[in-house]
């Protein structure tokens, strides 16, 4: 699995169709077959005590694209608050168990791990 | 030659950029996007206008329409930075508007054809948690369209992380 990481709106879609990959290929649904998960951020956010759970299901995706959502100042909502703390988490995670890491700047990805 | 600068706030982009200037012969231009609203803006300038003063810059405030503007002479221009001039053309009263992604990217081209050498300025801000109930989140997904094709056109592209230039394309 390839994590792909980066700021909202960084490219990180893009990046992921000039691999190859099409729409249908792309979903964000971590329960269905496609072998892109997309949104990560938005899945882990709906249920932030669980997030950690879905790593089975995320570490059999060729791709997983998440936002990074740490460099910000903290939430003022709790609910907010807990689930940046589980997106950040979670990518932890799935860093430790992802074959590479790459992280979308501008556009321009770069390989972390 | 575009060269495009981005990273946090405050990382030390805009001593890289002045820096990056040094030794240039010809006419430098600064071309200033920040509007002087209030204290901490005002602030901000005199900063900037400080570490210029001595490196042969003429400045150039501009706050919108980039893409009009015509430099007296062919030299180098830094254009600080996209994050205001975004802003501006998105909500001040004579900005763009709807076409602010379009007037920007225009703008960088104005310049690009005025210059030999463009260093461009540019903020990272889509990596907070994105809790905004107002039009910010589509002020982000603007800027990072505009980052990505202006780091497109670019030759060079550098983060700036504590000061230290990190070259994600040289």
């Amino acid at each position: 699995m390839t994590l792909i990481i980066g700021g909202r709106s960084a490219g990180k879609l893009d990046y992921v169709k000039s691999l190859g990959y099409s729409e249908e290929q792309i979903s964000r649904d971590p329960g269905d077959d496609c072998p892109v998960l997309y949104g990560l951020q938005d899945t882990a956010a709906e249920d932030p005590e669980g997030a950690e759970a879905l790593l089975p299901l995320l570490l059999k995706k060729e791709l997983v694209v998440c936002d990074e959502v740490g460099c910000g100042v903290i939430p003022l909502e709790k609910r907010d608050r807990q689930a940046r703390e589980a997106i950040g988490r979670l990518c932890v995670l799935l860093a430790k168990n992802a074959d590479r890491v790459v992280r979308v700047i501008a556009g321009i990805p770069t390989v972390i791990k | 030659m575009l060269i495009l600068l981005t990273g946090g706030a405050a990382c030390g982009k805009s001593a890289y950029a002045e820096r990056l200037t040094e030794g240039y012969e010809g006419r430098k231009y600064y071309i200033a996007a920040m509007e002087p609203f209030g204290e901490e803006s005002l602030k901000k300038i005199a900063r900037h206008r400080e570490m210029r003063s001595t490196r042969g810059f003429e400045t150039i405030e501009r706050y919108t329409d980039l893409e009009h503007l015509v430099l007296p002479e062919k030299g180098l221009a830094l254009l600080e930075c996209l994050c205001n001039l975004t802003a501006n053309e998105m909500f001040s009263e004579k900005g763009a508007g709807r076409d602010a992604v379009g007037a920007v990217l225009r703008g960088i081209e104005t310049l690009k054809k005025q210059t030999d050498t463009l260093i461009v300025v540019t903020n990272e801000v889509g990596s907070g948690y994105d809790t905004y109930g107002d039009r910010t989140p589509e002020y982000i997904d603007n800027l990072g369209i505009i980052n990505r094709a202006a780091a497109a056109l670019a030759d060079q592209v550098i983060e700036l992380v504590c000061g230290i230039p990190i070259f994600l394309r040289r």
